[in-house]
């Protein structure tokens, strides 16, 4: 069984696997052949909780720069954007998720996995530098989720 | 002749509860109410051509309300599309009013009287009411137009006709030969008048064509470089290859002059078949004031993408670009006119 690292959302613990790499904007990324699958981080999940939609705005075999929009997803918390985590070429989505997505929720590093990439991933980060962005985008999260709630 | 009002409900692609909610609310308010036959289908867009799905839409031959998670207008013009044509329906639901008025068949009164595609091809008799799913958030206001729909027809048909109960007993007992065989495909007795239709769909993205505003210009088909359009035995254009189209992609619709084409799961409203009418044109989008691209210049752009995408060239403003300016009509000059002026006054 392979390590994980622990971050704290408020009383939520955020768990990453340390056998993956990650992304800036929280998908994990497992080196597969020439490339990597991707899929979102528990921190990700936990800031969208249910899944209910996700649908993608490219087709399998597009070349893509990072940060590129390529969908969106709609979950109980929120509707956004997807942007692409690294420069290279997507190969394959994972289909199962766009009739029921709800393996994202249950499955997160696993049958959740979004899609496969091929790509240097040279932008990727290691398990510690990830969290040490946590921290920061931590702070602004709660930030934003506070400045929404006191709107409503 | 009064049949039953035929019911479509069209199931949104998001697991979102609320709107699952929507739709079995709406099912539950209507099912066992008399003259009305409900049919559940998944995603309108997303029903292949020869699918289950559209098969029963297409056997269906009186009036019909549909109602899904599209503008009305999208809705319609994608039945159309598949064969399965009528008058839209008046509905009274906010959203779709000042729509609905604008596609029936006497002209309102516009200065504008460009030639259009529907012109030459008449609607069938039927009307088909398209209600848009997105509008309200409970159940309750389409169940209720729904019924009004109901009793409205009902209202003519005793005038007209006489008994319609007993008409629609008639036709109950005896339905159509293609709807017994598709229920006989899908060992469905359809009690309670009430069917739902499996169909595996996959997600599709391809353009609808709103023929009460295409003029057959046939702009679209210079434009779009992967053989989506085709034309038909008369001459119109027509969406011939819709799953040639590149996913995501809506650049024919902004080179259209007419906004004639929808792509009804496009983000931007305009784009994805919302009305047009007094509430969207009295804001004047002041993007390009700040250096936002025009249309065509995006449509560019996107096209290009795709093709590079799809291992082709570039053709950048090369290939399909409309000379629009040089046929421009001199019509006479209205409020936009003057206020492009005083923009184009501005030295940017």
């Amino acid at each position: 069984m392979s390590g994980e690292r622990v971050f704290m959302m408020g009383k939520f613990a955020a768990r990453f696997p340390t056998d993956r790499k990650y992304a800036k904007n929280h998908m994990w990324a497992r080196a597969e052949g020439a490339g990597y699958r991707f899929g979102f981080s528990a921190y990700a999940v936990r800031l969208l909780q249910d899944v209910y939609f996700l649908e993608w705005s490219i087709d399998a075999g597009a070349a893509l720069r990072e940060k590129q929009a390529i969908g969106a997803i709609e979950s109980s918390k929120a509707e956004s954007e997807l942007y692409c985590p690294m420069a290279g070429r997507l190969v394959a989505f994972n289909e199962v998720l766009l009739q029921d997505p709800s393996a994202i929720n249950v499955d997160t590093y696993g049958a959740g996995w979004l899609f496969d990439m091929t790509g240097s991933g040279q932008s990727l980060l290691e398990p510690d530098d990830y969290l040490e962005h946590l921290a920061d985008a931590w702070k602004i999260a709660e930030r934003t989720i506070k400045g929404q709630f006191n709107e409503d | 002749m009064a049949r039953k009002l035929t019911v479509v409900i069209s199931q949104g692609q998001s697991a979102n509860p609320i709107k699952r909610k929507l739709e079995e609310d709406l099912v539950t308010a209507l099912l066992g109410e008399p003259g009305l036959e409900l049919t559940v289908v998944p995603h309108l867009y997303d029903l292949a051509p020869d699918g289950t799905g559209m098969l029963c839409l297409q056997s269906v031959a009186g009036d019909m309300v549909v109602a899904s998670w599209l503008f009305a207008r999208a809705t319609h013009w994608l039945l159309d599309r598949n064969g399965i044509r009528g008058q839209p329906g008046q509905t009274l639901l906010v959203q779709d009013e000042s729509d609905e008025e604008d596609e029936g068949e006497a002209d309102q009164s516009e200065a504008d009287a460009k030639p259009r595609v529907i012109d030459t091809r008449p609607l069938p008799e039927r009307r088909i009411y398209c209600l848009d799913l997105k509008a309200y958030r409970e159940a309750q206001p389409y169940a209720d137009e729904i019924r009004r729909i109901r009793n409205e027809r009902a209202v003519q048909t005793i005038t007209l006709l006489g008994l319609p109960a007993t008409a629609a007993a008639v036709n109950s007992a005896e339905p159509a030969p293609p709807v017994a065989s598709l229920q006989a495909i899908m060992a469905v007795p359809a009690p309670d008048a009430s069917q739902r239709i499996d169909e595996d769909t996959a997600r599709r993205w391809y353009p609808v064509i709103d023929y009460s505003r295409c003029t057959n210009c046939l702009e679209c088909i210079d434009f779009c470089l992967f053989g989506v359009y085709g034309i038909d035995r008369v001459d119109t254009i027509l969406v011939e290859q819709p799953d040639n189209c590149r996913k995501g992609c809506p650049a024919c619709s902004r080179v259209c002059p007419e906004s004639a084409i929808i792509f009804p799961q496009h983000k931007t409203p305009a784009i994805a078949g919302s009305p047009v009418g007094e509430a969207g044109s009295l804001k004047i989008d002041l993007s390009k004031l700040f250096g936002a691209p025009d249309a065509l210049e995006v449509a560019v752009l996107e096209r290009d993408v795709e093709l590079v995408a799809a291992g082709r060239d570039a053709v950048g403003m090369q290939v399909g670009i409309p000379k629009r300016q040089t046929t421009k009509a001199a019509g006479p000059r209205d409020e936009l006119d003057a206020l492009i002026d005083e923009l184009d006054g501005y030295s940017l």
